[in-house]
């Protein structure tokens, strides 16, 4: 009796797991999502969550990882659909989104417009990075070359889009960025190629400016670059699946040049991944993208006040420096709120000028064209 | 894996009670099954005939399909699959099968360490074996320093071509390969083999004559196994193989997430499927006709 015994209560435990279960938001835990790398992971578990969660005490943090930006908006689907069904989102902080996304979010009101929301610091936020008032920009970061200076001196780095050309088909094998869709500093590669494509002029390109035919008007000429580009690149067209994976390869001294995040390359310098010899140049006649990390709120998260809390944090100038020291990131405020050491230590990767381009359904287009028009144009035998 | 060569009783159907018993303990897998796997086959097989438009109404269709095999991208990554799974399919059973010859004919205490080694890769999990297979095979990775250090050139590195996967996918599949053919191998006698011997038949000959028909179904049914599994695989493509073509597995879901097409990617599902069920027929049939002999 007593192995049937077990056996039913096996059943049943199986069994209960198979019900549907009802989750809530839990009180007082604020439910953060992103879809960042592992640096900016590291950044909030050693620094900004031990500081809020000792500010604050009472609330606690859960940082989930979406995993990449179309899992992060899967969240948003889901939060605009609790929006709409006045359930509980189980969301209540955005780590870094694009209030304009889902598709009706914003017009339906499903985003806290943060400028209004009373928050002690927002006065500090650097007005050049305001876009709207529905989010909230508390770290900014930009794409850049990174390369081994042993290899290729700093003062032959190639400074215009024209020169990275030359030296990329003059040293062949010796660049690579990874496929769009994996990280943003082979989609920003990729973006300035199409800013190249079309009159160097990022304005071209807004949310909702969008159709096949522009699409594919802009799109296809930037797609001969890439593909003019791809013998001289490693293996003949080969590229990474990730960010990291374009760092790996500059470690491991396989290629000389990658785009790489300017956060995540210092990071990587800071830490001994690469060595003090990487060089670091941005170009001069049109920066590569780059952005402030926007965070939102939705109105109908279960601990709206506690995440209004957050957000007023990542403003104070705790956060801001270290986002500077630790993360290698420019900060959200102003940098009159940076203290002058900093300022002038820092005053090198101040970006004068970032080009943005908008997301949304010229990320779809992109990602799958370039699959669709770059990514097979390898001669493995060659 | 086992039940290829186990011999069941045929069941006793002399008291309906216990037949009755039999089926409500079988109607518990059967109705999990049917939920979490018949039902969702069904429904993607119709959803992709039976189409919904954009203000919800359905109709009858197959542009899904014929989108799929006139569009030359797509059948490039179902061609780089097939050529994926034959390929590996080759190569497990060449290393596999005198694996297994040995292990189940070795005597001594060195077989138990060979089958240990080979069993090794069912407990690596892929994203580590991935990353691991950057680090030796990748380029300027282990095995590089160590030609490099007595003088040797570079290996031309996988990483990134379509051998990359196929390499890792091999390493990956050894075990459940060995295992299942080691089983075949037990239903085969020692002493058959050694009156083989007797009469002056070589090891060739053994193989050939004495061992290959015996096996054959355990062959085929591992084969049936490492292609599902091959056809399926996500991980090792995804991060060592190159940008285009991709294999299936990818394929899909970047159909699904990033491209935002859930037709597509359930057409491609469909067709993948449509090649894993011949394989699944493959199996079930060698499996019938096991237990159709026993009786």
């Amino acid at each position: 009796m007593k192995r049937r015994e077990l056996l039913l209560a096996g059943a049943a435990a199986a069994g209960a797991t198979l019900l549907p279960r009802v989750a809530f938001a839990e009180a007082n835990r604020i439910d953060v999502y992103t879809s960042s790398d592992a640096n900016i992971t590291d950044f909030w578990a050693n620094t900004i969550i031990p500081g809020f969660q000792k500010a604050n005490p009472g609330l606690t943090v859960n940082w989930v990882d979406a995993g990449d930006g179309a899992g992060l908006n899967a969240i948003g689907d889901r939060t605009l659909a609790a929006f709409q069904t006045k359930k509980d989102p189980q969301a209540d902080y955005f780590e870094s989104y694009d209030p304009n996304l889902p598709k009706g979010g914003l017009e339906a009101g499903l985003w806290t417009d943060i400028s209004k929301a009373g928050l002690s610091n927002y006065s500090k936020v650097n007005p050049l990075a305001i876009q709207t008032g529905f989010d909230l920009p508390y770290r900014g970061s930009q794409v850049l070359l990174a390369f081994d200076t042993t290899k290729l001196p700093a003062d032959q780095a190639p400074k215009t889009w024209e020169d990275l050309v030359a030296w990329i088909k003059a040293n062949p094998g010796q660049f690579i960025y990874n496929r769009p869709d994996k990280g943003g500093s082979g989609g920003n590669f990729v973006r300035r190629v199409i800013h190249q494509a079309n009159g160097k002029d990022p304005s071209k390109f807004t949310t909702s400016n969008y159709t096949p035919e522009f699409g594919e008007q802009t799109l296809t000429p930037a797609w001969a670059i890439l593909n003019d580009l791809a013998p001289s690149l490693y293996e003949k067209g080969a590229y990474t699946s990730g960010n990291t994976q374009s760092i790996q390869l500059l470690a491991q001294s396989v290629v000389t040049m990658v785009p790489v995040w300017s956060d995540q390359i210092l990071q990587a310098i800071d830490q001994a991944v690469l060595p003090e010899t990487t060089g670091l140049v941005q170009l001069t006649d049109l920066a590569l993208c780059g952005g402030f990390s926007r965070s939102t709120i939705p109105v109908n998260a279960a601990n709206h006040d506690a995440a209004l809390k957050l957000a007023d944090y990542l403003l104070t100038e705790e956060v801001q420096s270290a986002i500077l020291t630790e993360l290698g990131g420019f900060p959200g405020v102003s940098w009159d709120y940076i203290s002058e050491d900093l300022r002038n230590k820092f005053a090198d990767i101040v970006p004068k000028t970032i080009p943005t381009f908008p997301g949304g359904d010229w990320e779809k287009a992109i990602n799958d064209g370039w699959y669709r028009n770059v990514a097979p144009n390898i001669d493995r035998n060659a | 894996m086992t039940t290829v060569v186990e011999r069941t009783e045929a069941p006793s159907t002399t008291r309906n009670g216990r037949g009755l018993l039999g089926l409500l303990l079988v109607a518990a897998p059967v109705l999990l099954m049917v939920w979490l796997i018949m039902w969702p086959i069904i429904s993607a097989i119709i959803g992709t005939f039976w189409i919904e438009g954009a203000d919800g109404s359905h109709r009858l269709s197959i542009e899904s399909y014929a989108f799929f095999f006139t569009d030359q991208y797509s059948l490039d990554n179902l061609y780089i699959t097939l050529w994926t799974t034959v390929v590996t399919a080759v190569l497990l059973l060449a290393i596999c099968l005198p694996i297994a010859i040995y292990l189940r004919f070795a005597k001594g205490a060195l077989p138990a360490y060979v089958q240990g080694l080979a069993i090794f890769p069912m407990f690596v999990p892929s994203i580590i074996l991935a990353y691991a297979f950057i680090r030796t095979i990748g380029p300027n990775g282990t095995v590089d320093i160590m030609l490099n250090a007595v003088g040797l050139p570079k290996i031309r590195s996988p990483y990134l071509t379509p051998w990359g996967p196929v390499i890792g996918l091999v390493w990956d599949h050894i075990p459940l390969t060995v295992l299942i053919l080691l089983s075949g191998l037990g239903s085969v006698s020692t002493q058959s083999v050694d009156a083989a011997r007797d009469v002056g038949a070589g090891r060739l000959e053994v193989f050939w004559y004495i061992l290959l028909p015996r096996i054959g179904n355990s062959i085929l049914v591992a084969l049936s196994f490492a292609v599902l599994g091959i056809f399926s695989a996500f991980t090792l493509p995804y991060v060592l193989g190159p940008a285009a073509p991709e294999m299936m597995g990818p394929f899909m879901q970047r159909t699904f997430r990033d491209v935002g097409d859930p037709l597509a990617a359930t057409t491609q599902a469909v067709i993948a499927f449509g090649f894993c069920i011949v394989f699944g027929i493959f199996y079930v049939r060698s499996v019938a006709k096991n237990r159709g002999g026993a009786r």
